[in-house]
């Protein structure tokens, strides 16, 4: 089915809504709300609105529609891309929207799925699915939901929500419209794969429900969305191809495609999601590994060694180049606690970063294929840290984070004698037969324009975070012209701009490289069908300047 | 030298929940970890291994069958092997109880030991007296707070540094000794993978009450002297007052107004 009716929301009262009005008392009142992870500036804007349920985001939505006033949607602010970022109108905060709904069995997939609203953080989910303890279902007045909650309970497995963005104080919803990934999306897939519903509040106020599995293009590629009021509207998806790596660059498009699957990772541009059906697994026990090597290249060896042994599952498979071992040691040097691990040997040039299946208590563990590729690349098991009960588990997600904060307070301590300097990321993956490529012209780019780097990340995905840290603004030029050509050369191999950070309202211009003029068209025909007014996000994914 | 290092098995958790109806603690879905002074101890016993050298490090402790999961782990951890004392009559046992067993454990498997290191107490029931019982049972000196622990330059004593109200003592005893730490390496080991395979090749021996020989009525909840007769929560303190409010600057303004009520702020 192409076609889906939208529905009008429940009545609120526009005037009920909590709304702070004039951007200075914004400034100085709610100075969080100005900007995101990002730490992009705010334009100034003029309403903050803090709906509490769906019906006043629906009156807030109306009104602004009728108003002409631009709405930029924000949950739990931590895009690192500015996609929560003001810059004119009102911003709409949906935290208020943060109740778990449902839990439940799904007899025909045979999964858990949890229903939540938009604003239930990856962080709250997981401490819920652990202790199997759920405030709001445990005082709703729906007898259901408590045997359904009741029978979640009973069930002797424990179960989890597979998408682990860094920042798991990430809301649900957010990270469904940004189609979220992590680390462990080498094995489960991002966000995408987990969603198995939502609910997507329109620029006109009115909503769609959407299961997966129910709506899908027709085969000439269109869909027709259908008001309460009877009017319709329809417009063609996208006909480009999606790059064969992690993508969070533009709308996802795919001859026939499910419409759920248009709203996963738009950023908001299309609609405003508020409820989010997901799919939960087995929790299984694991072990983290921090296998220590002699150099990058090994440990591109390694990975594509570890990707080819079809008899290893592992959840994720991490890196951290030498310079990245460096900065930790430098950290360890001056104070061995603040790393929270032991010295890392003298001997490591590189490290690659695992994660994977492990019953501690198996009598006579198999890990001969672990082992035979591992050798098979020079390097010893022996040469490693492991760590499986909660504690360490948690201890080495730390170590494995830290580089990124470390980056960030050098650059912030630099910043405040240079205060134009910022840090250069790359966000970029490529198919797995241009790692090794990839990863040479990162190294030689920025070693031979003397630029302080430091390289981590996702290879398992070939999506290496290269961090250029400029120490001058003249580093801080060098190195746009630089982060301009790794972007140019990944869209040559087939690669994605943005790989899972999104567009934003940053890296819009990289979205050039990735579509052409008239793909992008393609994509503001969509958004012009469901946000005719052009309200929603101003700014985000592409500039609205043009938009017919 | 043989180093004997007693462990315990306690839940992953600081803070447990206390079925209400029962008294008894909730462990559905806790999981059970090495007590992190135990992991001090193994601590302790490796770095004199390595300053010694052709030192045997046993792992010994006392629990059900699932209490080997912490010898795999303190073998990972560097002790060579481990023994369990396990047995039904063993259950409900005291602090004493589980020293007697204990220490008869030891006499029985390593009556050759040099070195009893043990954690100062364990996270769950924080009594600190297994360590100092055993000792008394064994007849050794004990030397408890320990924070270093060297064999001197004869390789006859061991000489401790321990903790005290007001700053530190360094103490000397021969061998056979017993010592209790209250701390170890600034930062936690980490073992490798190999170290983590290896250990579940090395030997757990098993001991029951009936290889012991120890009459019955010393040994779990008959052979203690004291019972638990309810456990609880400490009562929750109400003397902390949470500002709730949708928006943070509402919460602020009423934080602000308190301490200014209380002339904490002009």
């Amino acid at each position: 089915m192409h076609e889906i009716q939208s529905k009008p929301a429940p009545q609120a009262e526009f005037s009920r809504v909590k709304c702070i009005q004039g951007f200075e008392t914004i400034q100085s009142e709610y100075p969080v709300y100005l900007s995101d992870e990002s730490k992009l500036s705010p334009k100034p804007f003029d309403y903050l609105f803090f709906p509490k349920n769906e019906a006043e985001l629906a009156a807030v939505l109306q009104e602004m529609s009728r108003q002409n006033i631009k709405v930029t949607i924000a949950a739990a602010r931590t895009g690192l891309v500015g996609g929560s970022v003001p810059q004119e109108g009102a911003l709409v905060s949906l935290e208020h929207l943060d109740q778990v709904e449902a839990i439940f069995y799904d007899r025909s997939s045979g999964e858990w799925r949890v229903q939540a609203q938009t604003s239930v953080t990856l962080k709250g989910l997981d401490a819920m699915l652990r202790s199997k303890h759920f405030p709001d279902l445990e005082k709703s007045e729906d007898l259901l939901v408590r045997q359904n909650l009741e029978a979640f309970k009973q069930d002797p497995n424990s179960y989890f929500y597979p998408p682990d963005p860094t920042e798991m104080s990430a809301s649900l919803g957010g990270s469904v419209v940004t189609n979220a990934s992590g680390a462990r999306t080498y094995r489960y897939g991002p966000t995408r794969a987990w969603v198995r519903g939502i609910r997507v509040f329109l620029a006109n106020g009115e909503y769609l429900d959407i299961p997966r599995g129910k709506y899908f293009a027709s085969p000439a590629g269109e869909f027709v969305i259908y008001r309460s009021s009877g009017e319709a509207s329809s417009f063609f998806i996208p006909n480009y191809s999606m790059p064969k790596t992690k993508s969070t660059a533009g709308f996802f498009a795919a001859p026939q495609m499910d419409l759920i699957d248009l709203f996963i990772g738009s950023e908001g541009v299309l609609g405003v999601v508020t409820r989010v059906e997901v799919a939960l697994i087995p929790r299984e026990d694991k072990v983290s590994i921090v296998l220590f090597l002699e150099s990058d290249e090994q440990a591109i060896r390694l990975t594509e060694a570890l990707r080819a042994d079809k008899r290893l599952q592992l959840d994720f498979l991490e890196f951290y180049s030498g310079n990245a071992l460096d900065l930790l040691r430098n950290l360890q040097t001056s104070e061995p606690s603040t790393v929270g691990m032991p010295a890392i040997p003298g001997n490591a040039h590189s490290a690659i970063f695992i994660e994977m299946s492990f019953d501690p208590r198996a009598e006579s563990p198999d890990y001969q294929a672990l082992d035979e590729t591992v050798t098979s690349c020079g390097a010893s098991l022996a040469n490693s840290w492991a760590g499986y009960e909660t504690r360490e588990l948690d201890r080495f997600k730390v170590f494995r984070h830290m580089i990124p904060e470390t980056i960030n307070s050098i650059l912030a301590e630099r910043k405040k004698q240079i205060p134009g300097l910022h840090k250069l990321g790359t966000d970029m993956a490529v198919p797995d037969e241009y790692l090794m490529e990839i990863w040479e012209l990162y190294r030689s780019q920025c070693e031979a324009l003397q630029l302080e780097w430091i390289a981590f990340g996702h290879i398992g995905n070939n999506h290496i975070h290269v961090n250029i840290l400029p120490k001058t603004m003249e580093d801080l030029k060098k190195g746009m012209e630089l982060y301009g050509l790794f972007a140019q050369k990944v869209v040559e191999m087939g690669g994605a701009v943005s790989a899972e950070h999104g567009i934003g309202k940053i890296k819009s211009k990289f979205l050039k490289l990735m579509f052409s003029p008239a793909q992008i068209d393609q994509m503001k025909t969509v958004k012009d069908a469901m946000d005719p007014q052009g309200i929603l996000n101003p700014n985000d994914i592409f500039s609205l300047e043009g938009s017919r | 030298m043989k180093i004997v290092v007693c462990v315990k098995q306690v839940p992953e958790v600081t803070n447990v929940q206390v079925d209400p109806v029962t008294g008894t603690l909730k462990r559905e879905g806790v999981k059970s970890i090495l007590n992190p002074f135990c992991e001090y101890a193994l601590d302790h016993a490796v770095r004199i291994a390595q300053a010694l050298g052709n030192t045997e490090i046993i792992a010994i402790t006392m629990g059900p069958p699932q209490a080997r999961d912490v010898l795999l782990r303190s073998m990972e951890l560097g002790a060579d092997r481990s023994i369990l004392v396990t047995d039904r009559k063993f259950a409900g046992a005291d602090t004493w109880a589980t020293a007697f067993t204990l220490a008869s454990a030891i006499r029985f498997a390593i009556p050759d030991f040099d070195l009893v290191i043990v954690g100062k107490q364990a996270i769950d029931g924080d009594t600190a007296q297994v360590g100092p019982e055993i000792a008394e049972i064994l007849g050794l000196p004990q030397i408890t707070y320990g924070i270093e622990v060297v064999v001197t330059s004869s390789g006859r004593h061991i000489r401790v540094k321990r903790e005290v109200e007001r700053g530190y003592e360094v103490i000397q005893a021969a061998f056979p000794v017993l010592v209790t730490v209250s701390k170890g390496e600034v930062v936690r080991r980490a073992p490798s993978f190999q170290d983590v395979l290896d250990a579940r090749k090395k030997p757990v021996h098993i001991i029951t009450a009936a290889e012991l020989q120890i009459p019955e009525e010393e040994l779990g909840l008959k052979g203690s002297f004291t019972q638990v007769v309810k456990v609880f929560p400490p009562t929750e303190k109400k003397s902390t007052r949470i500002v709730e409010s949708p928006e943070s600057a509402d919460a602020a303004h009423e934080i602000m107004a308190f301490l200014q009520e209380r002339h904490f702020l002009p």
